[in-house]
């Protein structure tokens, strides 16, 4: 183990945990309006670590509780997209002809359009954004690359000798398939997972800044950072409480990415 | 007596970029049961592909021609629908190929390999699979049989790897075993080692064998009889030691005089002149008379059929009908 594999699970096994534990760490409720009159805008102190923001709320509180909104929706959306990425590349890679085609041109007109944009223009349709609605359309827009990367990784398991000889010795199609070519394409499929919760959670924060990802009052980073938006002079430890924990996290989840991809395949690392 | 495997006509082609290959041209040959036949020739000659084609292995673009036709056990295997052809692979006809390194599944345990064979083939219990991929271990010489089964592949030398593959290939008993290139990627030592268990375990499971070699050192020693292929060809067969006494097709005795032997007066080792042509463009005829020291005018306009040339013996060659050449 590479000490980046041994730094990056450090980092996101501390990020879980806390997602985790959150309402044991948080020292206030996340939505509690602690004290409208003098509360509001305080900048770090003993009392808030983080401050506090426009409503009096305290922000580690916020901070700690956005964890378990952002990891949640991101890791159930990257479930969902490597799941359907895996499904459609292996499905292309294996039947090839025409169907391959016409999956891998599908896919090349979901590429084409900027991921952020398609989000946009369906969030934008879909009147009154709920946090499942946000998950499923970020699911389902996130597997494009993947199913490309399983359908090139499956064209260059299936021509390997192991699976004619697997073949050869009467074993199923199905088993093939589900023993053999699978768990061969393992490597980059949980590397691309990893990185892609990363990423997921920068594109959800993107939304909720922009106001259409976690509707408020439930915490998440993106929405913390649109909460100090006003407020980037005067107080800024609002959109930095929020956008500290973007970054942190995203380079945990790289940090990982890289280190599993060093570990599982030093080849191509 | 009916041949346990009857290949009539196979003709494998493979569309490329170059034009129409035909790997393996109106190939016929009888295995019979307890048999071992050595196909023989050089790279490229088609004895590979003649493997493949017997458990319709071959991926497009390649494809078996219509008129071919494969007989095993009185059942013709190139019509036969997917479910009973996967029966066929691995319990009637098995395989053991060229490179052990590559031919097992490097993320899987050398005992889930074989038990997977086993329950693709038979309703057994796992406990009962893993008693029988165990003896069948210990069967091809690997020390310590139980630990081994929890060993990945990478952790095996090339020689265990294909003692492992023997073990697959035999695991449901089949009827004829196929060979093919099996010791081409292992040390000398190691390589004698697996033709011994090969003839022994061949002789035990009372399996015919279809041994595929370039190397006619290695058939003289296991094989009853050898069909030379060159060019997609079948151009001689004979018993063994009748081939060795006196190889009636030149190409037979070309590959002869290649090999070095350790018997008899020392001599320089010769090589037919040229190589295999490609097979997009097989010569016109007789598809060795730009190589053939005999060739004259008939071997250049027409191509001989296999000739009958003595006792269990055929050649693809003008000179059995027309011996007096040989001496000029």
């Amino acid at each position: 183990m590479s000490r980046r594999l041994r730094l990056g699970t450090a980092l996101v096994g501390a990020l879980v945990v806390v997602a985790i534990f959150a309402p044991a760490l948080a020292p206030y409720d996340p939505i509690a309006q602690l004290d409208l009159m003098d509360g509001r805008n305080l900048p770090p102190s003993g009392a808030h670590p983080l401050g506090t923001d426009l409503y009096s709320r305290d922000l580690l509180s916020r901070v700690l509780h956005g964890a378990r909104v952002s990891l949640t929706i991101a890791t159930i959306a990257v479930v969902l997209s490597i799941t359907l990425g895996t499904v459609v590349g292996l499905t292309a890679g294996l039947t090839g002809g025409w169907v391959d085609a016409a999956l891998m041109r599908a896919v090349d007109a979901g590429l084409a359009i900027p991921r952020i944009f398609l989000l946009l223009a369906v969030l934008a349709l879909w009147e009154g954004i709920s946090v499942l609605a946000l998950v499923l359309v970020l699911g389902l827009t996130g597997w494009f690359g993947t199913s490309r990367l399983v359908r090139a990784e499956v064209q260059s398991v299936r021509g390997r000798d192991f699976i004619a000889a697997a073949c050869a010795a009467g074993v199923g199609p199905l088993r093939l398939v589900l023993r053999h070519v699978l768990p061969n394409t393992a490597a980059p499929i949980i590397v691309s997972a990893t990185l892609g919760v990363g990423y997921v959670i920068l594109v959800e924060a993107g939304l909720s800044y922009l106001g259409m990802g976690v509707p408020p009052p439930l915490p998440s980073w993106g929405n913390i950072i649109r909460d100090g938006h006003p407020f980037l002079v005067l107080a800024p430890w609002i959109s930095a409480a929020g956008g500290g924990a973007v970054v942190l996290t995203v380079m945990a989840f790289t940090v990982l990415g890289d280190g599993l991809q060093e570990w599982l395949d030093p080849r191509r690392a | 007596m009916s041949a346990l495997l009857q290949v009539r006509h196979l003709t494998t082609t493979f569309d490329t970029a170059a034009g129409v290959a035909r790997a393996v041209d109106d190939v016929s040959f009888d295995l019979h049961e307890r048999e071992t036949l050595a196909l023989v020739g050089e790279s490229g000659c088609g004895k590979s592909v003649t493997a493949l084609s017997l458990l319709r292995l071959v991926e497009p673009p390649g494809q078996i021609v219509h008129g071919s036709s494969i007989r095993f056990g009185g059942r013709e295997l190139l019509t036969l629908p997917p479910e009973d052809l996967r029966q066929v692979r691995g319990a009637g006809i098995a395989i053991v190929f060229q490179e052990p390194g590559t031919s097992l599944n490097p993320v899987l345990t050398v005992g889930l390999q074989i038990t997977e064979t086993i329950h693709a083939h038979e309703r057994v219990p796992k406990r009962e699979a893993r008693e029988r991929a165990v003896e069948l271990l210990r069967l091809v010489g690997i020390a310590d049989a139980p630990q081994r089964m929890r060993s990945y592949p990478h952790e095996l030398s090339g020689g265990m790897r294909q003692r492992v593959m023997i073990a697959i290939a035999l695991s449901c008993r089949p009827k004829v075993l196929i060979a093919d290139e099996p010791t081409t990627a292992l040390d000398v030592t190691v390589q004698a080692q697996i033709l011994e268990l090969l003839a022994e375990l061949r002789d035990r499971f009372a399996m015919a064998m279809l041994l595929i070699t370039h190397n006619l050192g290695i058939a003289a020693g296991i094989a009853d009889r050898i069909a030379v292929m060159y060019a997609g060809r079948i151009v001689e067969t004979a018993p063994t030691g009748a081939l060795f006494r006196e190889p009636l097709h030149p190409y037979t005795a070309g590959l002869l005089r290649a090999a070095p032997r350790l018997d008899g007066p020392a001599r320089p080792v010769a090589a037919s002149p040229g190589s295999v042509p490609p097979a997009t463009a097989w010569p016109p005829a007789c598809r060795f008379h730009p190589r053939c020291p005999y060739a004259w005018d008939r071997c250049r306009t027409d191509e001989p059929s296999l000739l009958d040339g003595g006792p269990a013996r055929e050649a693809r060659c003008w000179l059995v009908a027309e011996p007096l050449r040989r001496k000029a």
